[in-house]
C-alpha cells in the first residue's frame, strides 16, 4: 500500500488548474474525463514522481459547507513545503496572491497562509 | 483576526517562549545538515546547541518530532538516495554519507526505505529507462 494521492476540493477545476500550475508552479500530471468532472492531478515541478495533488470537484453539497467553515476560520486545507518562505511569498504576492498570514516563525518552522482562489486556505511551511 | 491566526499566536506563546533555545536547536539541526558526511554524533550536536546532551535530545524531539539521531539518519538516507540515483557505486555512497561499513549502511538504508541500496539503484535506473522509452 502506498500514499500516491492527496487532494484539495475546488469549486472550478479549470480555474484551479490555472492557479495551481501558472501561479504556484505545479505541473499537470493526469487528466481523465469523468462525465461532468475529471480526474485532474498536479505534481510539484521539483518532484514529478512524487505525491499527486488531486484537484477534486465539489460535487457533494455538505463538503462545500465544511470547506467554507474552514476557509472563514482561516484554517488551511493542506500545506506545501518550500525552501525559502519569504522569497516564495514575495513571488506569489507579485502574482496577486492574497495572504491571510504573513510568514510567521513557529518554533523550528516558519509558516504563511494564502487564498488559493478555489475556496481553500493553503499553508506554506519552511523547516528552519 | 481569524481563528487560525489567533491559535497560532497562542501556541507560539505557550510553546516557544524561550526563543534562544529554539535558535540553538535550529543551529544544531543545520549543523547536522551541513556535516552529515562526517562522524557526528549526539555529543557533537548537543555541543553545537550549547546544551547538555539530555536537555538537547528532549528539546530536539519536541521541536522536530524525532530524535537527533533519527534526524541525522534521515538526512544521510536522503543524500544516499540522490547519489544512488546518480549511479555512484554503493561503496562510494556509503562513505559519502558518513557510514564506516557497507553492512551497517545497507541495514539502515533498508530499515528506512524498505529496500537495499543496490536494489534501490536498480529500480531507479529501470524507472529512468522506462521514461525514456
Amino acid at each position: 500500500m502506498r500514499i500516491k494521492i492527496t487532494s484539495v476540493p475546488v469549486d472550478d477545476q479549470d480555474k484551479a488548474l490555472k492557479f495551481y500550475t501558472e501561479v504556484l508552479g505545479f505541473v499537470k500530471k493526469t487528466e481523465v474525463p469523468l462525465g461532468e468532472h475529471k480526474w485532474l492531478t498536479v505534481v510539484s515541478n521539483e518532484e514529478r514522481d512524487g505525491v499527486e495533488l488531486l484537484l477534486e470537484p465539489m460535487g457533494f453539497p455538505p463538503a462545500r459547507t465544511y470547506q467554507k467553515q474552514l476557509f472563514d476560520a482561516g484554517i488551511p486545507w493542506t500545506a506545501f513545503n518550500v525552501d525559502d518562505i519569504d522569497k516564495q511569498c514575495e513571488r506569489l504576492k507579485k502574482l496577486g496572491v492574497i495572504f491571510s498570514m504573513e510568514p510567521t516563525q513557529m518554533g523550528p518552522s516558519k509558516i504563511a497562509v494564502f487564498n488559493d482562489t478555489c475556496g481553500n486556505n493553503i499553508q506554506l511551511v519552511q523547516m528552519l | 483576526m481569524k481563528y487560525y491566526n489567533k491559535r497560532v499566536q497562542q501556541l507560539k506563546k505557550e510553546l516557544y517562549e524561550k526563543e534562544y533555545l529554539i535558535r540553538h536547536i535550529i543551529q544544531a539541526k543545520n549543523f547536522a545538515d551541513a556535516n552529515y558526511a562526517d562522524k557526528i554524533d549526539l555529543n557533537k550536536m548537543a555541543r553545537e546547541a550549547h546544551l547538555s546532551k539530555f536537555h538537547f535530545m528532549r528539546l530536539f524531539k519536541a521541536s522536530y518530532g524525532r530524535t537527533p539521531y533519527q534526524y541525522l539518519v534521515e538526512v544521510r538516507m536522503k543524500k544516499a538516495k540522490e547519489l544512488l540515483k546518480k549511479g555512484l557505486p554503493v561503496s562510494a555512497v556509503c562513505v559519502s554519507v558518513g557510514f564506516d561499513s557497507i553492512p551497517s549502511f545497507t541495514r539502515v538504508f533498508k530499515k528506512i526505505t524498505g529496500t537495499t541500496p543496490a536494489r534501490f539503484q536498480l529500480l531507479a535506473k529501470k524507472a529512468t529507462l522506462d521514461k525514456t522509452c
